[in-house]
Formats: C-alpha cells, sequence, structure tokens
C-alpha cells in the first residue's frame, strides 16, 4: 500500500506449547499516524510490539517496513537494522551513560550528531539534565530521556509499551500533552500499546483493540 | 519464545573452545585404552594399594575435620553475638589465601625436631636435651590437620551463605518442639543446608586429591605423588596417565556429586514466610568456647603460618628478597595477568552468547568448561605435554620444539583451571544487567559488537576486575601444573617455594611464600567485601 510504513499481513505467533498468542493479524500504519493497541494484560499487545520491533520472530506472516520485507517465514532483518523507535514502562536508560550519551546512543549514523541529542533534550524539556546520569534524575524526567533516545535516530516508527502506566496522574497529564505536540510536528509515526482507552483517545487516529490474539479496529469514542 | 540469531559467526566459538579446552583431558582418559606397561605391573602390585589406602584416608580424615570446622564456625557467627565475633565472620576465610603445599613447609618448619615451636618450647622449658615436645607432623595426620585448616574455608563460606537464608522460624519451631540450641544445630541446621554443604565438602576432596606440594613434602604416597614418580623417576609417561586416569574417575565422581548437589541447592532458599535471624548473644564460658572454636582454624590456618614466615624473613634481614626473587615474582605476575584476562575473555564471550541465546551449546560449554577447576593441575599437565608434542611433531620438524615446554602451555592450563571462577563473576555480573537493556541498545542501532563493548563490557566492569584479580591470585598458587609445564628454568613464586622446601632451605622459601600467600589475600579481600554487603542487607 502506497504511504505505509508498516504493513503487517496475516501474522501468527505461538508460543513453544503451540498455543497462539497472535492470529492472522493484518495492520497497515501509514506516514504521520498514530495508532493504539488495547487490551487486557497478557493478550499479546507486547508480543506484537517486540516482534515488529525484531525483538522476537513471529510463526508466520510478514512484516513489511517501508515497502520492504522485514521480516517472514524465510528471513529476519534484525532489530539494529530496521530503525524502529521503542520506549517501555521501566523506560531502560543506560546506567552508565550521561543524559546526553543516552540520547545520542542511536544516532552515531546520522549527520549534525552533536546537534541533534540537544534539540530532542530541549524539545522534551530535559536539557539541563543532559550531564547528569540516570539515577540522579527522577521518574518522570527518565520517561521524557527514554521519548528522547527513542526519536532521536528518526525511527521509521516508533513503539510506545505503556510508556506512562508507572507516572502519577498529574506527570501523565502533563507528558502527555508534550509528548502529542512533539510526536504531531515531527510527523511521527507511533504505535502506542495502552490499556487506558482515555490514553489511546487522545493520543491516536485509529485504536485497535486485541483481543483474543485478533486485532480489530474500534471506532473512535467507543469506550469498550 | 524463539529469538533471533543475527550473526552466525558468534556461534562457531563455543565448538572451537570446546574442542580445543577438552583435547587435554581426553588424551589422558585415551590411555586407558593404551598399552599397560611393566611398570604398570609394578605399581599395582606395590604401591597402587597406597595410593588407593592414604589418598581415601587423607580424604576421610579432611572431609571430617573441614565439616566440623566449616558448619560449627559458621553456625556460631551466624546466629550468635561474643566477642570478637565481626573479626571472626571474615577472618575465617584469610587461611584460602594459605595453599596447602606452604602450611605444610611452615608445620616443618615449625615442629620439626629443630623447628621454632619446638626450639622456643625447649628454651621456656629449660630442657637441654634436644628432643621433639610436638608430635611428627611428616605424617598423614599432620596431613589432615594441613588440608583441613586451610580448606575448611570452602565448607565455612556455602554453610554460612545457607544459615544466612535459613529462616528464623524453622529454629523456632525446632525450639518449641523441644530441641536445645545443640540439637538444633545439628538436628534442623545442618540437613537442611545438606546440598549447600555437600557441595562445599566435595570442593574440599576435590582440592585435596588434586594437591601435590603438601603430600610430596610429608612424604605421603598418594595418585599425584605416584602419577609425577611414574613420569619423572620412570620416564613412562603413559602408565603417569594411566595412573592419572584413575585419580581423574574419583575426581569426576566428586564433581558429579557437587553438581548435583548445586541442583539441589533450592531447597535450602528462603521461601516467603522467611524470618530473619535472631541474633542471640554468647556471655561467659559459651562466649569464651564460641571465641576460642572460631579462632583456632584462623591461627592455625593462617596466623601460624604467617608467623612463621616472617620470622623466617626477618632472622635473615630479608636478605631474600632479592633480584632473583624479583624476577620471580615478575614472571609470576606476567603468567596471571596473561592468563587472567584471557580466561576472563573466554568468561566473558561465552556469557555474551548465552545472553544472545543462539543456541544452548554456549551454556553446556561453560558449565563443561567450569568443570575443569575440579580437574587436577598435575593431569591437566600430562594432558597439555601430551598434546604439544603431538603438535609440535605433526606441524614441525622432528628436532623443532615450539609449543611443548613454552608458556602456551602453562597459559593453557591456567584457563582451563580457573575458567570457573572467572565464570562465576562474570556470570553473576550479567545476571544484574537487565535484558530490558539489550533490547533498547538493539533497537538503537547496535549489533553485537557494540552492544557488547558499549553496554556490557562498561557495566561488567566490577566483575571483569574480580575475575582477573581471582585468576591471578590462582594461578600465583598453582603448583603442580606449573612443575611440569614450565619452560626451563623458567620459576614461578610456587615454583620457587617448592624448589627451595624441597632441599629444605624454608628460610629462602619464605619470601616467594609471603609473596603468594599476599596475592592470594586479593580474593579474600573482595569475598570479605560481599560478606560485609551481605550482613549489612540482612541486617536492614
Amino acid at each position: 500500500m502506497k504511504g505505509s510504513v508498516l504493513e503487517i499481513q496475516n501474522l501468527s505467533h505461538s508460543y513453544e506449547n503451540g498455543n497462539y498468542t497472535l492470529e492472522n493479524i493484518d495492520l497497515v500504519v501509514n506516514r504521520g499516524e498514530i495508532i493504539s493497541i488495547i487490551g487486557a494484560s497478557g493478550c499479546g499487545k507486547t508480543t506484537l510490539l517486540r516482534i515488529i520491533a525484531g525483538l522476537e520472530k513471529q510463526s508466520k506472516g510478514t512484516i513489511k517496513i517501508n515497502q520492504s520485507i522485514a521480516s517472514d517465514a524465510n528471513f529476519s532483518t534484525p532489530p539494529e537494522n530496521r530503525n524502529i523507535g521503542l520506549v517501555v514502562q521501566d523506560r531502560a536508560l543506560f546506567p552508565h551513560l550521561t543524559i546526553y550519551e543516552n540520547v545520542n546512543f542511536g544516532i552515531r549514523r546520522l549527520p549534525n550528531k552533536i546537534d541533534i541529542p540537544l534539540e530532542y533534550l530541549k524539545l522534551f524539556k530535559v536539557e539541563k539534565l543532559s550531564k547528569k546520569y540516570p539515577h540522579e534524575i527522577s521518574g518522570g524526567e527518565q520517561q521524557r530521556v527514554a521519548l528522547a533516545r527513542s526519536m532521536a535516530p528518526n525511527p521509521n516508527i516508533l513503539l510506545l509499551d505503556e510508556p506512562f502506566n508507572a507516572l502519577d496522574s498529574r506527570l501523565k497529564s502533563e507528558l502527555h500533552n508534550e509528548t502529542k505536540k512533539i510526536l504531531k510536528e515531527k510527523n511521527s509515526t507511533v504505535i502506542i500499546v495502552s490499556h487506558d482507552i482515555e490514553e489511546a483517545e487522545f493520543f491516536s487516529d485509529k485504536i485497535y483493540k486485541m483481543d483474543n490474539g485478533q486485532l480489530a479496529e474500534i471506532s473512535l469514542m467507543t469506550k469498550n | 519464545m524463539q529469538k533471533i540469531s543475527v550473526i552466525k559467526l558468534w556461534a562457531v566459538i563455543p565448538y572451537l573452545v570446546l574442542a580445543v579446552f577438552v583435547l587435554p583431558i581426553l588424551i589422558v582418559i585415551s590411555s586407558i585404552f593404551g598399552e599397560w606397561s611393566e611398570n604398570w605391573s609394578h605399581i599395582y602390585e606395590y604401591v597402587l594399594f597406597d595410593y588407593i589406602y592414604n589418598s581415601s584416608v587423607l580424604v576421610i580424615g579432611v572431609l571430617f575435620v573441614a565439616f566440623i570446622v566449616g558448619t560449627t564456625s559458621a553456625w556460631l557467627v551466624t546466629n550468635y553475638r561474643f566477642p570478637g565475633k565481626d573479626f571472626l565472620e571474615w577472618a575465617l576465610i584469610l587461611p584460602l589465601a594459605v595453599p596447602s603445599y606452604i602450611l605444610a613447609y611452615t608445620f616443618t618448619g615449625l615442629f620439626d625436631t629443630y623447628g621454632t615451636a619446638n626450639t622456643m618450647l625447649r628454651e621456656l622449658l629449660n630442657y637441654e636435651e634436644q628432643i621433639s615436645l610436638f608430635p611428627n607432623v611428616r605424617n598423614i595426620s599432620g596431613a589432615i590437620i594441613v588440608f583441613s585448616f586451610t580448606l575448611y574455608p570452602y565448607v565455612y563460606l556455602v554453610t554460612r551463605s545457607a544459615f544466612l537464608n535459613q529462616s528464623q522460624s524453622m529454629l523456632e519451631a525446632g525450639r518449641l518442639l523441644g530441641l536445645n540450641n545443640i540439637q538444633v544445630f545439628y538436628k534442623i541446621g545442618i540437613p537442611i543446608i545438606r546440598p549447600a554443604l555437600i557441595g562445599g565438602l566435595m570442593l574440599v576432596a576435590m582440592e585435596t586429591l588434586s594437591d601435590f606440594g603438601a603430600v610430596e613434602h610429608f612424604a605421603i604416597q598418594t595418585f599425584t605423588t605416584g602419577i609425577f614418580r611414574t613420569w619423572y623417576g620412570m620416564y613412562d609417561i603413559q602408565t603417569a596417565m594411566q595412573l592419572a586416569s584413575m585419580l581423574l574417575i574419583f575426581i569426576g565422581l566428586f564433581l558429579m556429586l557437587e553438581k548435583y548437589s548445586r541442583q539441589n541447592a533450592k531447597y535450602t532458599t528462603k521461601s516467603s514466610t522467611f524470618k530473619p535471624k535472631k541474633v542471640n548473644t554468647l556471655k561467659g564460658k559459651s562466649a569464651l568456647l564460641a571465641f576460642a572454636f572460631c579462632f583456632i582454624p584462623v591461627f592455625v590456618g593462617f596466623i601460624l603460618p604467617i608467623s612463621e614466615l616472617f620470622v623466617w624473613m626477618y632472622s635473615y634481614n630479608m636478605d631474600y628478597f632479592n633480584e632473583k626473587f624479583w624476577e620471580t615474582a615478575t614472571n609470576t605476575i606476567f603468567l596471571g595477568i596473561i592468563s587472567a584476562l584471557l580466561c576472563s575473555l573466554f568468561a566473558l564471550i561465552i556469557n555474551f552468547l548465552i545472553r544472545l541465546d543462539i543456541h544452548n551449546l554456549s551454556r553446556v560449554v561453560s558449565s563443561f568448561l567450569s568443570l575443569g577447576y575440579g580437574v587436577p593441575g598435575l593431569i591437566l599437565a600430562v594432558g597439555i605435554v601430551q598434546l604439544f608434542v603431538w603438535l609440535d611433531r605433526y606441524f614441525f620438524t622432528e628436532s623443532e620444539i615450539i609449543l611443548t615446554g613454552s608458556l602456551i602451555g602453562l597459559i593453557f592450563a591456567y584457563i582451563i583451571k580457573s575458567y570457573a571462577l572467572s565464570n562465576s563473576a562474570i556470570e553473576s555480573g550479567y545476571e544484574r544487567i537487565s535484558i530490558v537493556l539489550d533490547e533498547s541498545a538493539r533497537t538503537l542501532n547496535t549489533g553485537n559488537l557494540r552492544l557488547l563493548s558499549k553496554i556490557h563490557i562498561p557495566l561488567l566492569k566490577t566483575s571483569l576486575l574480580t575475575s582477573t584479580l581471582i585468576v591471578v591470585s590462582e594461578v600465583v598458587k598453582e603448583l603442580p601444573a606449573t612443575l611440569i609445564l614450565r619452560p626451563f628454568n623458567f620459576e614461578t613464586l610456587a615454583v620457587s617455594t617448592y624448589i627451595y622446601a624441597a632441599e629444605e632451605r624454608m628460610i629462602q622459601a619464605s619470601a616467594p611464600a609471603i609473596a603468594i600467600v599476599l596475592v592470594g589475600l586479593i580474593p579474600i579481600i573482595i569475598l570479605t567485601k560481599m560478606i560485609r554487603s551481605s550482613s549489612i542487607g540482612r541486617q536492614r
């Protein structure tokens, strides 16, 4: 499909015991689109993100990124070559690197690499923390840094796995607004996994619900 | 879940490492299928029974004493507070820094008729007759004491850690059911930690069977002295290898028991109903007895030999810290550092492959290589010499001796012997690095090499340093493999100590012996820090 950044065709995934966790998933995400996947815990949302990122291999089906096959039954592009950003709930900042070095970590192949980390640190209002280490900053600040780090390499697609889950409601709301503004400003293509329908509606152009390993689009403003 | 393998090249490494490391041991075992010479008939007829009898008596005696000393001292410092407890808690591991052969040398230096202790006591009692006031230590009982008091820390360390994990509730239940303090110890405390205890005792058994220096000094005929004499006395390497194979079978049994006991170690881990230890305060006679029981092993295994070494050293104004000593020390440190770096590198690569989860072989290779710790240095040396002789003949001309007698063989033996130590340091370091960090790095355009160099190595800095220091101290102490594999005229501190002691020049032996003990203290300091942090953790 023209303009699509991510195209998933007939993707299924099973565990070693043969039980399917994902079944015949079809999904297209266009450039600049933000979609959300909601569903109960353990329904396979995170597994789908990990498969898209290349951290796990699907049992069958095809994943195309920018119209090229990233993974099918015989072939799989390693995660480091997919240019996909991933933010997880526990942030996974590298504890031995400063905030600047964390954000700089993924952008070594880009030109003007000195300016890029600073640009993203400013966007997420954490530029003053650039010389600090992750353990020296708060949880909310760590989440801003994690978002900055994943966006700095200008990924084809950004995967956010319950990124605001560990934050209190005031911080969450503040970060929601800022993040959405930045994502739209940068025309980022994003998949957000969440169990919070309001968060999904706030961010997304489309919402999908995952149930029994199957994905179905639901209309916005539908809260069940 | 199936994970993605990225660079297949990495997958070849475990096969190569396994093949190279297993060869020397396979060569030794293959001797069983070779010819059995006349020398074997001689050994079988006249000395084999002595080897088996002496080795068995030695192992049983050492296991008994190490069990009593190790478990009781661990129980006392874990469950009771008494004067000197904080000092003894870590001092009880100090004898690990003293190799058995050095304790044996100082024992004879102290208790022989003209030894320091005998002379001092005679002077004290105004005895003019030159008689020995202490029993002869150059026998199997002396050897049992020497091994027990240098090796009990293996039992102490594992049992102490297991006792710390015992819930107070279980011990209290025992008291409520009518047991007194001593009964709680042997009816509840000991049975619960049985798997860990067996693991510790098996290490003691393996170390005892592997030793060469102490039994040689006490002139006790065991497998190791037999192997050495068959090779260097009869010049019959085939029979020496056959004897080594027999010893390897014994060691293999202990290794299997040790592995098996470790698999069951979770038997002792804490449950959700865990209640931390309540430390009781001992007073009066009980406190004195507890102090004496814990102090005696430290005294015999560390204070006594160190004091004797210092007496020897000062009585000659430290003349033996001469040019030759520094040359020997440089050789040793050079070998230690090279081996430690290579060993840490191997352990790092194998653990990295396990982390990548390319295939299960890396895990199998790592457990297999860890068994190298139990293989006696003497057996490794025999296997390596045979392997290198064959390689020299195959790749070079008959007259060229490139590998045999080179430092490569020595370093090779040290790596096999010390891999387990490196592995445990690096494995525990890896356990502390969340897999989420790897995944984040992957999505940030990071391949295997960059993941290793930019994320894992910086985060494993402490583990790598620990691994390097522990291996250096192990290499410095290693005697039998060094004695056989060293290049001509190349001496290390251990070899130098052995040569002086063999010539009964104990005073000259003091300089290298002190250096060995000082280097041996490095891992003790590391262990002490770990013990301190575990104690602090418990108190919180």
